[in-house]
This record gives structure tokens, sequence and C-alpha cells, in this order.
């Protein structure tokens, strides 16, 4: 089992799974104690406008996704903050038009189908170093502010408005929340792709919360079962030749049935 | 900065939202030591005023000092204990347990990306042991009783060390015997601790004994300074809009 590692095209799906599944365990577990698992979903849809101006243009798609998915997170907070709109509202406005967006560019572009096909299931065999270092350098910043503000983003998720009331910053603290989310969401495609990267961020919280455990205990469960899930979703892909982010998403999914059978009621 | 016995000022407050007049023109001073409780009709206003203090909801037009500054350059929000008022209703499966919870109040104080002190730890057992929920450290905050969860909130609050504790309508959905129990607890709180009290409440009668100043809150704030003005007093009556007494009693 172990040659597979042997493989360079291997090592690099490794790494870029195993970096995403951090990431997306820990600000997942943020947006689903906060009610706003439909963020990881829409800010998916937003990069692959990203990734069809990157394909369309020439540029690499990952930079484009990510530019895409900051700005759209940071008008999603604005709305929902300054202007007081529906979160479930503002998110469905932005999946369903970033979408129609993307559509249209493909459309008009109509060239580069099996490329973007890769960014909708993921295609984490094929990430290249260029990606991986693009991985190692933003998923470092994103962890360095997560782990920089988690006791305050903690905190803002169990009462926002003692939050404030306690001096903690948490108008800003938002703004740089759905920024570094929208920033893993866009290095995620690569690995699971715009249509599953939702259950990366969103089922590892979800399953470890029916542990019934303190916070940083269900952390701690909730990055286990992603990075595990990367682990045994990627081997099953190699060996089995299945795409490998519908194989995450499954393992992860097959967690989240274990986690309500041993939890119930 | 000169020194200023007073913890809270208002000074010609109002609010208006969309035509509506929230407060209008409240003038009022809270003191370091004094135990207050607002009262007043549904929607009058009582929430507002507190959101107004703890900078939640900006005001029209006035001023607003804290501890003799200005709120706009008020730092010291650890000074503030506040415990709102669906503080107790928290979601069954939200991953927390009391521990987590009260060690919250300490987030503020600490900078960033730090860990916990021996200092933050000692007064994190403090502040539980204080408010009798020690025993309860690794229950979920979700799985308590309303009772047990507003003691939870409170240790919170305490474990800021605040010199003033506000407490907005504390006792909604909680049973009688819990309700007897957080009475004792504030002053107990106020007297061994001297920790300023802001409570608002629907039951003023039955810390009528405790409270040295009152505030009707009605869109107008009407300050009674005496608990003896506050049985019959007849400011209530028209505050309310109809006859209304205050009854002392005890749960």
């Amino acid at each position: 089992m172990i040659e597979m590692l042997n493989y360079p095209f291997m090592q690099r799906a490794f790494a870029a799974g195993l970096i995403i599944a951090i990431l997306a365990a820990i600000s997942g577990s943020f947006i689903v104690l906060r009610r706003y698992s439909l963020l990881s979903e829409t800010l998916a849809h937003v990069s692959l406008v990203g990734v069809s101006v990157g394909l369309l243009v020439g540029s690499n798609p990952l930079w484009m996704a990510i530019a895409a998915s900051l700005v759209a997170s940071w008008m999603i907070e604005y709305l929902r903050s300054v202007h007081h709109l529906y979160s479930d509202s503002i998110l469905a406005i932005f999946l369903s038009g970033s979408l129609a967006l993307a559509i249209i560019i493909v459309s008009l572009a109509g060239s580069f189908n099996a490329s973007l096909f890769s960014y909708l299931f993921g295609s984490i065999l094929s990430v290249t170093n260029e990606d991986l270092v693009i991985m190692a350098i933003t998923g470092t910043v994103g962890m360095a502010l997560l782990l920089l503000f988690f006791k305050e983003l903690y905190f803002i998720a169990f009462d926002e408005e003692v939050a404030r009331a306690s001096g903690i910053r948490v108008a800003a603290l938002n703004f740089m929340l759905v920024s570094v989310i929208a920033v893993i969401i866009a290095l995620s495609i690569r690995v699971v792709g715009t249509l599953l990267i939702g259950a990366l961020m969103v089922i590892p919280p979800v399953a470890a919360i029916r542990f019934g455990m303190g916070f940083f205990k269900t952390m701690f469960l909730s990055i286990a079962l992603a990075l595990a899930s990367v682990v045994i979703g990627l081997s099953a892909s190699f060996f089995f030749s299945l795409p490998s982010g519908a194989a995450i998403v499954l393992c992860l999914l097959l967690f989240f049935i274990a986690a309500l059978v041993i939890n119930l009621p | 900065m000169k020194f200023s016995p007073s913890l809270f000022e208002f000074h010609n407050v109002s609010l208006t939202r969309q035509d509506n007049e929230i407060l209008k023109s409240v003038n009022c001073t809270v003191l370091k030591g004094e135990y207050c409780a607002i009262i007043g009709p549904n929607g009058g206003g009582k929430t507002t005023l507190v959101r107004l203090l703890m900078g939640l909801d900006k005001p029209t037009s006035g001023m607003i000092k804290l501890f003799g500054v200005e709120q706009s350059k008020f730092k010291a929000w650890h000074k503030i204990g506040y415990v709102p008022q669906r503080s107790a209703l928290v979601d069954a499966n939200f991953p927390a347990t009391v521990r987590e919870v009260v060690a919250m109040g300490r987030y503020a104080i600490r900078g960033l990306f730090s860990f916990e002190s021996a200092e933050d730890r000692r007064i994190i057992e403090e502040s539980m042991e204080q408010m009798g929920v020690t025993d309860l450290r690794d229950r979920l905050i979700g799985h308590l009783s309303g009772g047990q969860r507003q003691r939870v909130m409170i240790a919170r609050a305490l474990a800021s060390h605040p010199q003033v504790l506000i407490v907005d309508e504390p006792n909604t959905g909680v049973d009688v015997e819990s309700q007897h129990r957080f009475y004792e607890l504030l002053r107990l709180l106020h007297k061994s601790r001297g920790i300023s009290i802001l409570f608002i409440t629907h039951d003023v009668g039955v810390i009528a004994q405790d409270i040295s100043k009152l505030f009707f809150v009605n869109q107008t704030l009407l300050v009674s300074q005496t608990p003896q003005e506050i049985v019959g007093c007849e400011s209530i009556s028209r505050l309310y809009g109809n006859p209304s007494h205050v009854l002392t009693h005890n749960h």
C-alpha cells in the first residue's frame, strides 16, 4: 500500500489533501456552529467563476478562483452585517448568480470543458507543483490567522452579542473569517471540486458534534475525521481508479453515518 | 483624566428608529457600589437602554460615558460583566462545556495567540466555585437546566473580574427555586465583592430591599433614588399607563 507514495503525483495529492483537510475542518467548525454552512457551497460556486475566467484568459485558475472567492466573501459579509439581509437569501443569490456567470463564460469560450470538469469534481491526482506551493503559502497564512484568533472566533460562534460587548472586534473578525474560508475553498476545489467542497467543510464538524464533547475535543475529532477521509479516499481512488473528490466525500459520509449510529439517542 | 466615581452616565441620549422614538432624552448616572434595577413595560426600551450602554446600538443623539470615559474611546470592557436576556437559551448540541464557557470571560483580557495563564485558570475556577457550577465543569452547557445555565453565564461574566454586572431579565424560563438562589447570589456579589449591579427585571418586588436606585423606562426615564419611593410610587402608574404598585415579597 505504501508503494503508492513512490509516485510523485500521489505525494502531491496527499500533501494537498492533508493541507486542505486540516484547514477545512477548522474553518468548517466555525461556519457550522454559526449556521452558515451554505457559505462553503456558495463560495465554491463563486470560485468556479474565477476558474472559468482563468481558463479563458490563460492565467492560473487557482489564483483567479482565490480572487473571485475573496471578493464575493467580502460582499456577502458586507450585505449581511451592514444591510442586515438574511444570510441564507444572500447566499442563495450569490450561489445561483455565480453559477449563471460561470456557465455564460464557459459557453462563450466553449473550448475548455475538460479542464473545467476537473474543477467541478476535483482532480487531486493532477495537482501540480505550482498548485502545491500556492496551497502551502496561502494555507499557512490562513492557518496562522485561524490559530491567532481561535478563541475570539469561538466566542463569536457561541454568542456574538456578548463577544462584541466584551470588546472583541466582531465585525473585523467576521470579515477575516470569511476571507480565510474563501481562500481555503478556492484552494480546495482542486482537491474535491466545486460541487463537493461543502462536504469536506461541513461533514467532519457535524459528525464530531454528535459525540457531545467540548469545543476543543470536537475540533480535534473533526480534523481527525477529515484527515482520515482524505487518506482513505485517496487510497481508494488510487487502487480502484475512482474519482478522488467523490471517494473522499463518500468516506466522510460513512464517518457521518457511523457517528449518527454510535450516538443514537 | 479626572477621577469619577460614576460607572455610567447618559447625557440626553435619544434613539429613533424609522421615525419611532425608542428612547427620548435619557439622563441618568450609575455610581460605583450601587445596586440598580430597571423596570418598565414590554417594549418600553429597557433592553435598548442596556444595549446602548454596551455599544451594541448607537444613539441617535446624546453622549454615554463609561467609567468617566466617552464610550467611543472606552477600551476596558472587561470591567463590565454583561449577561443578556436570552443568554440561557443555548442550542442543546453546541459543543461547549461549562468550563469552556466560563473561560470565555477571560478571552478579551488575554492577548492574541495566548494560552491560559495560571492566573486565568485560578480566576476561572474561582468564578465557577462562586456560582456553584464547579461540579458541572465537563457537562455541555446545552444539557443543563435553565437555572444552571444562568449561573454559568454569570460565572463567565465574573471571570473578567468586572466592577459592574449588567443582567437583563435573567429569570425568563427559570423555576422559582433557581430564581430565589439567583437573587441571593446577586446580593452576595454586591455585598461581599462590592460589585455594582444593574438589573433589568419585571419582578422588582423581590429585590426591593436590596436596590439603591430604580429606573423606570418607558421611552423616557425616571429615577427613584430610595427604595421607600418605590412602593406605591405614582410614577410607575404614570409610566405603565394604568394604576400600578410594587409588592415587596420573597419567593
